[in-house]
């Protein structure tokens, strides 16, 4: 039976392929300081809450009234006030990019206030900068309630209020968010990336053909190889997991098996997608390319990590659907701050399933028909 | 320039586009995923699935939920007598208005009336936009339906957005989408090309050839500047014609902000090769810059608030720089002391690079 898979073929090009990774100690450190240096770089650097804000004041009314406009600024937090002359020196520092907006009170504005016709001041916003517009703005109306109460003494009641619930992340922490979505992207560029190059390498080498010249069948090639960088792929989730619940202390409500498996069937389909790529183009150089471009970017930015999905074009919120990262990335948030079981992941979960049998089939295929006589 | 770098410098670039699939690597791609990227990436909020529990007496609250689907921001969720909490963990809905017993309507009329608003802040930016645009829409449906209008506050704001007044997300998001592409079609390759000869032991051979170490140097990198260079005028066209991107700067002083630019990835590139010696770990080098440097950027994540010990690490991202230059040219005109600063930022970090992989490859050839 010349035809079975042979286990010990198969593990004997595991073992070669463990020793192979072993003597590149460089890659294998590389490979499991990325997700550290990400999961701690993302963790500590990132806060979607916008705060210390460049504002350039220009005072042109000089009252006590602008003055104390000006001490709400300075003491929100939200903003590092900066008085300038005019109104143009202002405006001229957000084009120099010395400040992120402006404040502009007119002469009149105590006499305004005092005469009770209302005082208005303009607020400036670079809208050159994403990050920044929309936060601040928010924070411009509740200045607005607090100047008003604080300087003119206005406190109405209110005859009707909304009180809102935040679920699954009552702090609004932005970490809770991103945390969970690295797992999907570190998987995306190690698990695709690793093994794109690594079997593109056997075929610039030439030793592909030698391999192949032994015994071992294709499939037992494939399954040997690819042993290993699923271990790695699996310490490197479990890093990502760790420091996530101790470092950073994101929460995990929902059942690590669910998480769990969502991994598995997520690696499985990357690791059949390098094979895909290393046996189509079989140059390191394109293979990594190619890796970049189907794994990474659409990791990046269309699986709904940073940018939400449901604001894309209709076109491409179904396009995203073809990308196994955002249904792990659905996956991740939803058992990380829902928890959420299969019930409510079914979706992602037989999407996960199809791509990963079409995934491993499209590279058996490639793989038997590029190699086989 | 002497006649053995231009022999070099051709023989390069003929092996960098010889394969097809490189050149679609080099020229098509960028194209397309500027196209694409550009389309789809954005932080504006939309399609939120809202629903809402009322009965047919409860006209205020009725009101408030469609004029808030008559927008763009949300769509209907079904409502099925659920739980609201049951609906939002089940994954059916995103956010759901609650009235209190009895109906909003009726409790306008008691005066004290609270509406509460349940929602899925996973996403807390999100959640906290959805919060301040409902309160928006409550406000105007009391006013309107019942003409209840809380007093104007004393102390207004009129509030503007400067040099993208509609606040397009195209704008916002374009110019981060260029220098990504910039840097990687630069980078990467730059590395990968000189790790490569050096795998393959023709780096020795060229060594051994009558070319001094710096020929060598700048015969495999300057083309992949060129190659950096030649996919501008590419990206900056979809940029304008497609999306519509301002350009307000001169292209001159863009097409130098950007040669500066590609100029400091292609020298870090070459930088990281002399630490790799095979092509995954130029891979593996390159990936452990590039994401921390598109982190540090500015475009994912705000620069002003994070932590001060580790903000200096965004003064040290050429990408951030080069963002920065992108922005402050194509959208307010590029001011002359901003944009000379960081220039020579750039350069400042080109130089080291080059001088650091001089050294590097001294003490490894030799």
């Amino acid at each position: 039976m010349t035809n079975a898979f042979v286990w010990t073929r198969a593990a004997a090009v595991a073992r070669k392929e463990v020793f192979h990774i072993l003597r590149d100690p460089f890659t294998l450190t590389l490979a499991l300081i990325l997700p550290v240096l990400m999961v701690a770089l993302y963790g500590v650097a990132i806060d979607f809450n916008v705060e210390n804000v460049a504002l350039s004041v220009s005072d042109s009314d000089q009252s006590q009234a602008s003055r104390r406009l000006i001490e709400t600024f300075a003491s929100s937090r939200y903003f590092l006030v900066r008085g300038v002359g005019s109104p143009a020196e202002a405006v001229r520092d957000v084009s120099a990019e010395r400040a992120r907006a402006c404040l502009i009170i007119p002469p009149r504005f105590e006499k305004d206030l005092l005469a009770g016709r209302g005082a208005e001041a303009q607020i400036l916003l670079d809208g050159a900068d994403n990050s920044t517009v929309g936060p601040v703005a928010g924070y411009v109306g509740s200045i607005q309630t607090l100047a008003s109460k604080q300087i003119a003494d206005f406190d109405p009641p209110r005859p009707y209020e909304l009180r809102t619930r935040f679920l699954f992340n009552p702090e609004l922490n932005s970490r809770w968010f991103v945390i969970p979505g690295l797992a999907v992207v570190v998987m995306a560029i190690l698990s695709i990336l690793l093994t794109a190059l690594t079997v593109a390498r056997e075929w610039e080498n030439g030793s592909m053909e030698l391999l192949l010249s032994t015994p071992v069948r294709p499939i037992e090639i494939i399954a040997g190889k690819l042993a290993p960088y699923a271990v790695i792929g699996i310490i490197a989730q479990t890093l990502v997991y760790v420091m996530a619940r101790t470092v950073f202390g994101v929460p995990f409500v929902g059942n690590q098996a669910v998480f769990a498996l969502g991994a598995v069937l997520c690696l499985t389909t990357y690791l059949a997608q390098g094979i895909f790529i290393s046996v189509t183009t079989r140059k390191q150089q394109i293979a990594m390319q190619f890796a970049m471009l189907t794994g990474m970017l659409p990791s990046n930015l269309l699986s709904g990590f940073v940018f939400p999905i449901a604001s894309m074009p209709p076109v491409f919120r179904y396009l995203t659907m073809i990308f196994p990262a955002r249904w792990f990335m659905e996956i991740a948030r939803d058992t990380f701050l829902k928890g959420s079981g299969f019930l409510e992941l079914a979706a992602p979960f037989l999407a996960l399933t199809f791509f990963c049998g079409a995934m491993v089939l499209a590279a058996a295929r490639r793989f038997k028909r590029d190699l086989e006589p | 320039m002497n006649r053995t770098l231009l022999g070099f410098i051709r023989k390069e670039l003929i092996q960098a586009v010889r394969d097809p699939r490189m050149k679609f690597v080099l020229f098509v791609a960028p194209i397309i995923q500027m196209a694409l990227f550009g389309v789809a990436i954005s932080n504006e909020v939309k399609n939120i699935r809202l629903a809402a529990v009322f009965d047919s007496k409860d006209f205020v609250l009725r009101d408030v939920y469609e004029r808030s689907i008559a927008g763009t921001w949300f769509v209907p969720a079904p409502v099925s007598g659920e739980d609201p909490f049951a609906l939002i963990q089940a994954g059916k809905a995103d956010a759901v208005l609650v009235p209190p017993p009895g109906g909003f309507t009726r409790a306008l009329g008691r005066g004290d009336a609270h509406l509460q608003l349940l929602t899925d802040a996973t996403n807390a930016v999100q959640a906290q936009a959805v919060e301040n645009y409902l309160q928006s829409i409550l406000r105007q449906t009391v006013r309107d339906d019942l003409g209840i209008v809380p007093p104007d506050p004393p102390i207004r704001f009129d509030v503007r957005v400067l040099f993208n007044p509609s606040l397009e997300s195209s704008i916002f998001m374009v110019p981060g989408v260029m220098c990504m592409l910039m840097l990687m079609t630069t980078m990467v390759l730059t590395n990968i090309a000189i790790v490569r000869e050096k795998e393959l032991g023709t780096f020795e051979m060229l060594i051994s050839a009558p070319v001094s170490p710096a020929e060598v140097i700048y015969g495999k990198t300057l083309p992949y500047v060129l190659i950096g260079m030649a996919n501008l005028p590419l990206i900056l066209s979809v940029a304008v014609f497609l999306f519509h991107v301002p350009m307000r700067g001169s292209f001159l002083v863009l097409c130098g902000a950007s040669f500066a630019f590609v100029c400091t990835t292609v020298a870090m590139g070459t930088l990281i090769s002399t630490f790799c010696h095979n092509q995954t770990q130029a891979v593996m080098g390159g990936f452990l810059f590039m994401f921390p440097a598109m982190m540090f950027s500015g475009l994912l994540f705000p620069i002003d608030n994070m932590p001060a010990g580790i903000r200096w690490m965004a003064a040290l991202d050429p990408l951030a720089h080069y963002l920065g230059l992108l922005r402050n040219i194509m959208l307010k005109g590029g001011d002359a002391r901003y944009v000379a600063f960081h220039v020579a930022v750039l350069v400042v970090m080109a130089v080291v690079s080059v001088v650091a992989s001089f050294r590097r490859f001294r003490t490894t050839l030799q």
